[in-house]
């Protein structure tokens, strides 16, 4: 029980920030599916994030990184989004050239 | 970085004197931060321009060519880098935005190189007509808003900014890659781009967190500051996260230079998307990226004279302040800053007083930091330009060819940075001398590439192909562009007379300085490698030489015309001239690239 009440530490959001990032990086390379590969690069960025704010955090350690943490979270919120319909309009385009969007059907260029 | 301000309203005054300086309302001070953005600004109010216009019935009939032309010359006016020259004290270094852009001779540099690309590139495009009327609005927007990413890159001085940077540069470059519709082969390669694009800033983020984490800070000084304080005394579990940290950045980073692990998507993007595109990702982008580089090991190694100098006088109070758990990272930061800015406006004033005891405080921590990084980098840069040359051997398509030399291009160019990391303290000078060196590489990899990427678009216009073994008897049916692709394909190899020579020796200069003084091994393998790889490359662009004047012109093709006396040939004449009588005129760009790098290392 003394595990439950614990007091929540900056290892803890690195550690779901961790299981995050590594959940991307397997995402990204193991799903066929573009929109899979999608999600696990938002999984990553996220990840990423949940640390900026942790290290942001005044109330978790005194050394922090304040303000920015909180700013560089906000600013790749938005990047992320950029990217992310971007992304899905190559993916798109991508299927109207090849009927399908399974990445491994773009084997057409290699050398 | 953190302004300490008392109140709201200190804070809020205090950020509107860094933005437009101090004076009434209206005014906007020439030195202040929002003086010295003002050829992003009308960038983006060209961009802005060109989106709102097409809404109006005028904008249908105005060809936004002409938008964009006029956006970026008047940039590059307000830029005007040809002032390094005749004054550099302008150009001394100074931090924009509370610290999250620097200003220098080395951004107003890569900046005008970046505008002057852009300018020659936009008319490039116009001759070879890639856009057709109802797309070109899209892509001259797209790449005018590559461009402005491009230009943070090369001024990052945050590490927000760094990331903000390379993905406002990557996330237009994916769209242009696939800008042909219901290509087959384009539509891949804008795939395998932001897929994989997307994941390396993805980790380059992470690592940005880790790093963040680690030393309290993102903005770059302030970094190298806590790595020299605090480096010596972290444990090994710290300094594991560090180098995995410093790893994930160098993987975001290494992706935008297409260095070795992760070069891949070059040849299939350069192969699917037009030549065009080709030349911006080879030349802006990696001069951007390699600006970038520049920007971090400088930041992260070395401390700006300023800090270093405030570092030593507020020692004792901030040794003092140690003790008050909580206030010590602010009482840290705030002396480096304050005194930052102001130094800096003083010296713009007044350049005659440079403190002549700017002895450096020999750290460390950073040495520990500057080692890493250079040997990490020396590494990548000699499997990337090893690995791009032998590679480019086999390939049959010119572009492909083509995207496996900037490969091998960029490796080299890398070189350079060791050998500035190598010597950053000892030899402030010869560290300047390699960034020189790399910064007079990029503008004659301008001309070279441009107009080898020109060639091939204007061939592919007038015979319909890309192989090289199509290329074959050019130099009977169009000379004049033949004898300029050979000339061109004679520098990329970097043989003497021509620019290219002049471009591999200024880097190789620098390294071989750098290993006389430091005497670092690796900086002998640097040197080795760079000559060898040199020997290397001559094969494969010597066959396509060989193939398109020895070769005997097929029977079955269809006349090919591509006369030197068109807009086409005289565009490629435009390159190749520069190209190949450089070497009466490169005093001049010496003299530039040198004032450029003044005050990249120290006053």
């Amino acid at each position: 029980m003394t595990g439950l009440l614990a007091v929540i530490t900056v290892s803890h959001y690195l550690a779901v920030g961790a299981f995050f990032f590594v959940t991307g990086v397997l995402c990204m390379a193991t799903k066929r599916n573009a929109l899979g590969v999608l999600m696990g690069i938002e999984l990553v960025l996220n990840g990423a994030n949940l640390n900026f704010i942790a290290f942001g955090s005044k109330y978790l350690r005194s050394e922090s990184l304040g303000l920015d943490g909180q700013l560089m979270a906000l600013f790749v919120i938005i990047l992320a989004a950029a990217e992310a319909a971007v992304a899905l309009a190559i993916a798109l385009s991508f299927y109207n050239a090849h009927s399908t969007i399974d990445v491994d059907q773009g084997d057409e260029l290699k050398g | 970085m953190e302004l300490v301000a008392t109140s709201l309203f200190d804070l809020v005054s205090e950020v509107i004197r860094d933005t437009k300086g101090i004076g009434g309302w209206k005014e906007i001070a020439a030195d202040s931060s929002v003086g010295l953005f003002l050829p992003e600004i009308v960038l983006c109010g060209t961009i802005l321009t060109m989106l709102v216009v097409r809404l109006f019935r005028i904008g249908e009939k105005l060809d936004m060519f002409y938008v964009g032309f006029v956006g970026l010359v008047a940039s590059l006016l307000i830029l005007s880098p040809w002032r390094l020259t005749e004054n550099p004290e302008l150009f001394a270094r100074r931090e924009l935005f509370t610290g999250m852009l620097v200003y220098d001779g080395f951004s107003v540099f890569m900046r005008g190189l970046l505008f002057g690309f852009g300018i020659l590139f936009l008319i490039f495009a116009k001759i070879s007509g890639i856009p057709s009327k109802y797309d070109s609005a899209d892509i001259y927007t797209l790449v005018l808003g590559a461009t402005l990413g491009l230009c943070l890159m090369s001024a990052a001085n945050h590490l927000l900014v760094v990331f903000m940077g390379i993905e406002m540069a990557s996330v237009p470059s994916y769209a242009l890659a696939g800008m042909q519709k219901r290509n087959r082969q384009a539509s891949e390669a804008a795939l395998k781009f932001a897929v994989y694009g997307a994941g390396a800033a993805g980790i380059m983020l992470y690592g940005i967190s880790l790093l963040a984490g680690l030393f309290h800070t993102v903005h770059l000084p302030t970094l190298a500051w806590q790595i020299s304080n605090h480096l010596p005394q972290m444990e090994t579990s710290e300094l594991m996260v560090a180098a995995l940290a410093g790893l994930m950045i160098m993987a975001g980073l290494a992706y935008k230079l297409s260095a070795f692990p992760f070069h891949y998507w070059i040849p299939d993007v350069f192969e699917g998307a037009p030549a065009e595109i080709g030349a911006f990702l080879s030349i802006a982008s990696k001069a951007a990226a390699l600006a970038l580089l520049v920007r971090v090991v400088v930041g992260v190694g070395t401390l700006p004279a300023d800090v270093a100098k405030s570092m030593a006088d507020t020692k004792a109070v901030a040794e003092a302040s140690e003790v008050m758990e909580g206030t010590v990272w602010i009482s840290h930061e705030e002396p480096a800053h304050v005194h930052g800015h102001g130094e800096s406006h003083e010296r713009s004033g007044s350049p005659s007083d440079k403190p002549a005891d700017e002895a450096k405080v020999i750290s460390p921590g950073l040495k520990a930091a500057r080692t890493y990084m250079a040997k990490l980098i020396a590494l990548i840069a000699i499997l990337t330009c090893t690995f791009g040359n032998l590679a480019a051997y086999g390939q049959n398509n010119i572009k492909r060819m083509l995207a496996y030399s900037t490969i091998a291009h960029a490796g080299f160019m890398m070189m350079a940075v060791p050998g500035l990391l190598a010597v950053a303290e000892r030899a402030p000078d010869v560290a300047a001398s390699a960034v020189s060196g790399i910064a007079i590489y990029l503008v004659i990899y301008l001309f070279m590439n441009l107009g080898a990427f020109a060639i091939v678009a204007f061939l592919r216009n007038a015979m319909g192909s890309e192989q090289i073994d199509d290329y074959a008897g050019l130099l009977k049916s169009c000379p004049g562009i033949t004898i300029c692709f050979v000339i061109i394909l004679f520098s990329l190899i970097g043989l003497p007379p021509l620019a290219g020579f002049i471009a591999k020796f200024a880097v190789l200069a620098a390294v071989a300085d750098a290993f006389r003084i430091s005497g670092d091994g690796y900086l002998m393998w640097v040197l080795v490698v760079g000559v060898l790889n040199t020997a290397i490359s001559l094969i494969y662009y010597l066959r396509v030489a060989r193939v398109m004047t020895m070769l005997p012109e097929p029977e079955s093709r269809t006349p090919v015309s591509l006369p030197l006396f068109s807009a086409a040939g005289c565009y490629v004449l435009l390159m190749t001239i520069p190209v190949a009588l450089f070497i009466v005129r490169w005093g001049s760009l010496h003299q530039t690239a040198s004032a450029a790098v003044d005050y990249l290392l120290g006053p």
